[in-house]
């Protein structure tokens, strides 16, 4: 329990538990965005580099729980192609997932079977995996920051 | 994987919601309560949506 020694009165203004609510210092932006780009490539490790482990891990267990469900339901990843180009859209937020995006890649999964009934849930689910990362991504830059606890 | 329309929605679902709180939120208590709304409001919405559309033709 913290106190406010400026404060006539003496009573604690925090518990234990909202340590966390109080903004740290900002850091240079050159650093935050490196952070950011850690978090780009690994989801959640920027709440952890930041020391916000809690926080950090559920992140990663959250994109990397729906982006392998969205595998698993046969959803597609999108790629680079010319010939239809709004599908740069699906691109972008299936990118977001970093790293996870370009292991699968790699491996050959993310083909999408349109066939399968589950194709339209998995490919949404690949996608806002990836959108929630920017979203993630967003909310380490304000903490590293110091907008935000 | 084979998921139902309900428990695909479920698992979506509790994973946005589970970021949206943690990200918009920062007391704990907050977040769990805006986390329970966020979920709730998802399976609500949706089964509403979906009553609506049952009597419409395919």
């Amino acid at each position: 329990v913290t106190s406010n020694e400026n404060s006539p009165i003496s009573e604690p203004i925090q518990s234990v538990a909202s340590d966390e609510l109080v903004p740290s210092a900002p850091i240079p932006t050159a650093a935050a965005l490196a952070i950011c780009s850690g978090a780009w490539l690994i989801p959640g490790l920027g709440h952890v580099l930041l020391g916000r482990w809690i926080r950090g891990l559920i992140f990663t267990a959250c994109v990397f729980v729906m982006f392998i469900m969205g595998l698993a339901m046969h959803g597609k990843l999108y790629g680079l192609e010319f010939e239809i180009p709004l599908q740069v859209f699906a691109l972008i937020a299936n990118l977001g997932t970093g790293v996870l995006y370009l292991i699968a890649k790699y491996l050959g999964f993310g083909i999408g079977a349109m066939t399968s009934q589950s194709y339209d849930y998995g490919t949404t689910f690949l996608w806002v995996a990836g959108l929630l990362n920017f979203l993630i991504i967003l909310d380490v830059f304000d903490i590293a920051r110091g907008r935000k606890p | 994987m084979n998921l139902s329309h309900f428990e695909a929605l479920v698992m979506f679902a509790l994973i946005v919601s589970t970021v949206f709180a943690l990200i918009t939120k920062n007391g704990p208590r907050e977040q769990f309560r805006y986390g329970v709304f966020v979920f709730l409001s998802f399976l609500a919405v949706a089964l509403a949506v979906g009553w609506i559309m049952y009597p419409l033709p395919l």
